[in-house]
């Protein structure tokens, strides 16, 4: 019985949550696209800055460096240095390119030259060198790495390595992805700041135009909790509907981008790194929606609502 | 039913709205409150529901003081008293049905109760054929029946006036005066507040004259003016 009761106050608040929301009209369109705008600046900068880290670890991922081994070293040396290598926790991954393999992939480079592959029959012998491809697991790692291979006690056996030709390449990339980390944050956290303002302001309104109905309310002798529960739906409906709007916007909005995002995420562009992450996207926005919406119904509930 | 015990009320800045009230109202009675603009016709009523507190004295509600409720319990203690006002108090965004089923909502009654007494009390002021327009669609004697149907539904005990028929045209008060007379043979103590000389005539019954705070008459058969 108790329950039951319970679940009668239930529905009938959020019946008239609902009710409010839609008789409201004007109110809740505005308060909805408001929402909406501050949750889309919000997730556009999320999606922007996750999209970005992805792309620059995907040409993090191109970075290397290549220990090229004098001509009479052989293949065991060469892969028992490699073995001492790969203990070191700086260093993701290895990949030893023997001399052959080496030439294979210089002629398929060459392909479209003959000039080049009629040179190196000339030559006869091989004259490419065997190497180690080394990965770092971050970028700021390969001075040290190509330093210590440099320095080490096999460094006599080493023809070249070819880290310092692109060492001015990954310096300036690691500068640039700490600039666009900071950009990001700082930029987030203001649109964050923003949103939650805006927001807490547009529901206030609504609760500033009904604050006489909380005394009629109470006067009709409704508790306090069957006066505040209708507009904490009231709250999470503006929170679901603006959730909808921003993923509509979204989409339009990944779709324009698609174009320059091309080929820069793994798979795909902006637009499909959306679809793909979707769910996961609506499920935060709704939630973030829902908790705006509560968390300023609340707020503006006890400024008016005098309990 | 309710009672006065040397009641004061002073409003922040001194103002003195009420002073050394004595007054008992009992079951099933009618009380014309009456006096000037002012005079503490209003602060009096309050007390009554608990809109206000006295600042010295008690109001005793079936002799149980009203300023000890718990403020979180008041809206249950007003369960008890119906109201009506010059401003109608109506909420705008909800039919002349919804209006009163909700002061039946609040209550847990339920729907199927709700669905048939809401329909039967609108019936009782005249506004059967009105249910599902709202506020602003209806006059304003439409609206003040609203409010007497709003404060009747639940068959409180006690039904407060304040000034209801401050806004409204000669016949329209006529009817709201017959309405709160009803009410009254229906075993509900009614204590009106007005300044509206012929319907406390018309109503004539006790009389409570206020002036500046003050009981100066109290005359249990009563006309506006002696």
């Amino acid at each position: 019985m108790k329950l039951q009761m319970k679940l009668l106050k239930l529905r009938r608040t959020f019946n008239e949550g609902f009710t409010n929301f839609r008789r409201n009209g004007w109110l809740s369109f505005a308060t909805v696209i408001i929402l909406s705008i501050s949750l889309y600046i919000i997730s556009f900068t999320a999606i922007l800055a996750v999209a970005t880290s992805i792309i620059l670890t995907n040409i993090q991922d191109k970075i290397n460096i290549s220990v090229y081994f004098k001509q009479d070293v052989g293949e065991e040396r060469i892969l028992e240095i490699k073995d001492k290598l790969i203990g070191f926790q700086e260093i993701k991954s290895i990949e030893y390119v023997s001399k052959e393999q080496a030439l294979e992939q210089f002629r398929k480079f060459g392909d479209n030259s003959p000039s080049i592959s009629q040179a190196l029959d000339e030559i006869g012998d091989n004259p490419l060198l065997a190497a180690l491809v080394i990965k770092a697991e971050s970028p700021d790692q390969y001075d040290l790495i190509s330093k210590s291979i440099a320095e080490s006690s096999y460094s006599e056996e080493i023809d070249k390595i070819d880290f310092y030709e692109n060492k001015e390449a990954i310096e300036r990339l690691n500068s640039i992805m700490g600039l666009i980390k900071k950009i990001g944050l700082a930029l987030g956290a203001i649109f964050v700041f923003i949103g939650i303002l805006i927001t807490f302001n547009a529901i206030r309104l609504t609760m500033y135009a009904q604050r006489q109905e909380f005394e009629i309310m109470r006067l009709v002798g409704a508790s306090n909790r069957y006066i505040r529960a209708p507009f904490i739906f009231e709250g999470i409906f503006y929170g679901i509907f603006s959730a909808v709007v921003v993923m509509v916007g979204l989409y339009f909005t990944s779709m324009f981008l698609a174009p320059l995002t091309e080929e820069s995420i793994s798979g795909g562009n902006l637009a499909t790194f959306y679809l793909k992450n979707s769910l996961i996207i609506f499920g935060s926005l709704i939630f973030s929606g829902i908790l705006l919406g509560t968390v300023s119904a609340m707020i503006a509930i006890r400024k008016y609502l005098k309990i | 039913m309710i009672r006065f015990e040397n009641v004061s009320k002073i409003y922040p800045g001194d103002f003195m709205a009420l002073e050394g009230i004595n007054l008992k109202i009992e079951k099933g009675e009618f009380v014309s409150i009456i006096g000037h603009s002012g005079s503490g016709k209003s602060t009096l009523l309050k007390l009554i529901y608990a809109e206000e507190q006295p600042t010295e004295g008690h109001v005793y509600f079936n002799d149980r003081p009203i300023d000890s409720i718990k403020r979180r319990l008041l809206p249950f203690f007003r369960r008890n008293i119906g109201t009506v006002f010059q401003d109608f108090k109506l909420l705008p965004q909800k039919t002349a049905y919804e209006n009163v089923a909700y002061a039946l909502e609040v209550c847990d009654e339920t729907k199927e109760d709700i669905a048939e007494q809401v329909p039967e009390i609108l019936d009782i002021v005249g506004l059967g054929d009105k249910m599902e327009k709202y506020p602003h669609q209806l006059s304003g004697g439409e609206k003040q029946k609203v409010c007497l149907a709003r404060a009747f539904v639940r068959r409180p005990l006690v039904l407060i006036a304040d000034e209801p028929t401050g806004n409204l045209d000669p016949s329209a008060t006529l009817e709201i005066v017959e309405l709160l007379l009803k009410i009254n043979t229906m075993d509900t103590t009614v204590v009106l507040a007005s300044h509206n000389k012929s319907i406390v005539d018309k109503v004539n019954k006790r009389v409570v004259e206020l002036e500046n705070g003050k009981i100066i008459r109290d005359s249990m058969i009563g006309k506006y003016n002696v």
